[in-house]
């Protein structure tokens, strides 16, 4: 297992409709993986990306396009994951589909998620995982990742450099 | 902070034992062989080489800053053994499971050749990070080759084709990283299913020096994951030991159930690169477990008994007096440590062969009168040299102060003849001190010199005061070290 290299995933969007790598010709993917009922990871990491996507300029903004992709499928049905969504992330596109391919697209980019029981959680269980955030280039390649710790400003600036196909900031992980 | 020293007889005498063993014939590993068969268990070659390499390195940061020519080689020749089958054809038979914890498990794993592409992080994080020490050390890219780390056997009478896999000090830490990443930042098993917290801080350190050399911040990433995976659990067990292990596919820890020294030791000796407050805040209460005092000021170690699973006792070398010696010495608990290491002088058969020591396997648990006899050759080759040449917060202060460009543009000896001690090289004030003596041992062309590198333009050197002549080479100033006691060499600019 080294590095993500050729990302492939197979899932459906949060209108039901089957997507994978290339469904979004020309376009940078920002992807996160998560769950909706995550309490403190999720909803902090999507707030944070909102705000770096906000900051982007036009002309890089048009060729991002965020995505969300559920580690916790069995929950996560599309018309969740779109209410989700559209109530407070509305610039991401959720990704969810079968245990099957979620699991191959958690291989894919060497997610961690791992179910266990959660007492305050209503169904009794959280989905913790990995919190990277990862930018696969048009050709379908993993162009970068950012850890949870990366802010806002930093992922930013990091976006702009990377789709201008300018340099990347030489403190950050590549 | 770094504190240079002229080292004494018997940091000599381990560093001389250390070069000696770096020099063995390919697949001669006299004096190195522990009580377990088949490389399994805690004495195994790969520890043995791994911490001659760590030792070496804390005595370069710490003792002799200014010769890197005197580790540069050894450390070389000791990586190029790590590498050798010998070392990891283990893995070709433990990556198939089956060890007595996960029984249940072996016929979900498969024979797996490539030492490092799953799980044995008790290994691949050796080769990442003993590498990367090196090229950090040196400021060299010499792991950095395409193929520098590469994993090569064939034999004429059983296998087949060549079994090869070739990695470079990068593409071994992106490796590890990434399975980092999907286990959750727990760790990466060492055998199948067996999460260890040792065996995962030498990947920390790797990725602390990856960094340092390339840039980026994942070790920071990696600390901060770790630390939250390990909540679940716990660091330390309830009776205040460090968790040993998690099982990846049960999530149980096993605790230090059986107060095994080597575990909190390793552990604690290690993990101070990262948690300094957070080791040193447990240490006097958990060494206090260990430790048996004796006649005149020796401590002795106590180890566990040894376990008996499926009718058979485990044979293994615990290395429990190596390991909390060297937990000592990193914790800067001075009389431990001289504790100890007296009474290994004392019990334990010190050694000398042509200026080396070295402290001889001896499967005799205690003598006649109950003292502690018995040691592995990973405490006697080794680990009691890592302990007296290691500083207090040595490994803390190579993790979190490491050398810059400044430091490799100072003089330094940069080339040692094997015939020379070094007892003394560092850099005051812009001059360069070493203290240096001919053995006038082996008779090679260069073995009685050394290279005086980075030379300042008319910077006057001095053997014991007096001015002399050098032959200078593009390299620096050759010097002939002169027979006879030690000479004070001094590079004045």
């Amino acid at each position: 297992m080294s590095a993500p290299t050729d990302v492939a995933f197979s899932l459906v969007d949060h209108d039901g409709r089957p997507v994978d790598a290339g469904s979004w010709p020309g376009r940078w993917l920002l992807v996160q993986f998560g769950f909706t009922s995550c309490r403190v990871v999720c909803p902090r990491a999507l707030t944070k990306l909102t705000e770096a996507l906000d900051a982007l300029g036009p002309a890089v903004a048009d060729r991002v396009r965020p995505l969300y992709v559920s580690v916790d499928p069995e929950r996560d049905t599309p018309e969740v994951m779109r209410a989700f969504l559209t109530a407070s992330y509305p610039c991401f596109t959720g990704l969810t589909g079968t245990p099957v391919q979620v699991e191959a697209a958690k291989q894919a980019f060497r997610v961690f998620a791992r179910r266990r029981p959660d007492p305050e959680d209503p169904d009794g269980y959280a989905v913790p995982h990995t919190a990277i955030t990862y930018l696969v280039d048009p050709g379908g390649h993993l162009a970068r990742h950012w850890p949870d710790t990366a802010d806002a400003p930093t992922l930013a600036a990091d976006l702009t450099a990377v789709v201008e196909g300018g340099r990347v900031s030489p403190t950050a992980p590549s | 902070m770094t504190t240079p020293s002229v080292l004494d007889e018997a940091q000599l005498g381990h560093l001389r034992h250390w070069d000696d063993l770096s020099r063995r014939l390919p697949h001669d590993w006299s004096g190195m062989q522990g009580k377990g068969a088949g490389e399994d268990d805690f004495g195994s070659y790969r520890f043995q080489l791994a911490y001659m390499v760590y030792g070496l390195a804390l005595a370069h940061r710490h003792r002799l800053p200014a010769a890197p020519g005197l580790f540069r080689p050894t450390i070389q020749r000791l990586i190029e053994k790590l590498l050798m089958p010998d070392v990891w054809l283990y893995w070709r038979d433990v990556s198939r499971g089956g060890m007595v914890m996960n029984a249940h498990l072996s016929e979900g794993y498969h024979e797996e050749w490539d030492p490092v592409v799953r799980d044995n992080i008790m290994y691949s994080a050796y080769v990442q990070s003993c590498a990367l020490l090196h090229d950090h050390l040196f400021a060299d890219d010499r792991y950095a080759a395409p193929g520098a780390l590469t994993f090569a056997h064939w034999s004429f009478f059983w296998g087949g084709e060549e079994k090869r896999f070739e990695y470079d000090r990068d593409s071994l830490n992106e490796h590890l990283y990434w399975q980092m990443v999907q286990n959750g930042y727990l760790g990466v098993a060492c055998e199948p299913n067996c999460v260890f917290q040792i065996c995962n801080q030498p990947a920390i350190l790797g990725f602390r020096l990856h960094d340092v050399i390339t840039g980026g911040d994942r070790a920071t990433e990696v600390v901060a994951g770790y630390e939250k995976a390990w909540a679940d659990f716990g660091r330390l067990d309830d009776a205040g030991h460090y968790n040993q292990m998690v099982l990846e596919d049960s999530r149980v820890v096993a605790p230090n159930a059986l107060r095994a020294p080597w575990v909190d030791a390793w552990c604690g000796a290690l993990m101070n690169t990262w948690n300094h407050d957070f080791v040193h805040e447990h240490y006097p209460r958990q060494v206090r477990d260990f430790l048996v005092p004796g006649p005149d000021g020796t401590i002795a170690v106590r180890s566990t008994p040894a376990m008996n699973v499926m009718g058979q006792t485990v044979v293994t070398d615990t290395c429990d007096t190596g390991w909390v010696a060297a937990w000592a010495a990193e914790m800067g608990d001075r009389a431990t440590l001289d504790g100890i290491l007296a009474h290994a002088d004392r019990y334990m058969g010190p050694t000398r062969r042509d200026g080396a020591l070295f402290y001889p396997r001896n499967d005799t648990p205690t003598d006649a009168d109950g003292h502690r006899t018995e040691i592995e050759p990973m405490t006697g080759n080794v680990l009691l040299g890592y302990a007296r040449l290691d500083v207090p917060d040595g490994l803390h202060e190579l993790y979190q102060h490491p050398w810059g460009p400044e430091h490799f543009a100072e003089p330094a000896l940069t080339e040692v003849g094997r015939d020379v001690e070094v007892s003394r090289a560092e850099v005051v004030d812009g001059v360069l001190h070493g203290r240096l003596r001919c053995r006038g041992r082996s008779g090679g062309d260069d073995d009685g010199s050394v290279l005086v590198g980075r030379v300042p333009d008319g910077a006057r050197l001095r053997l014991d005061g007096q001015e002399v002549a050098a032959r200078p080479v593009p390299g620096g100033l050759w010097v002939d070290v002169p027979p006879g006691p030690a000479h004070d060499l001094e590079l004045v600019p």
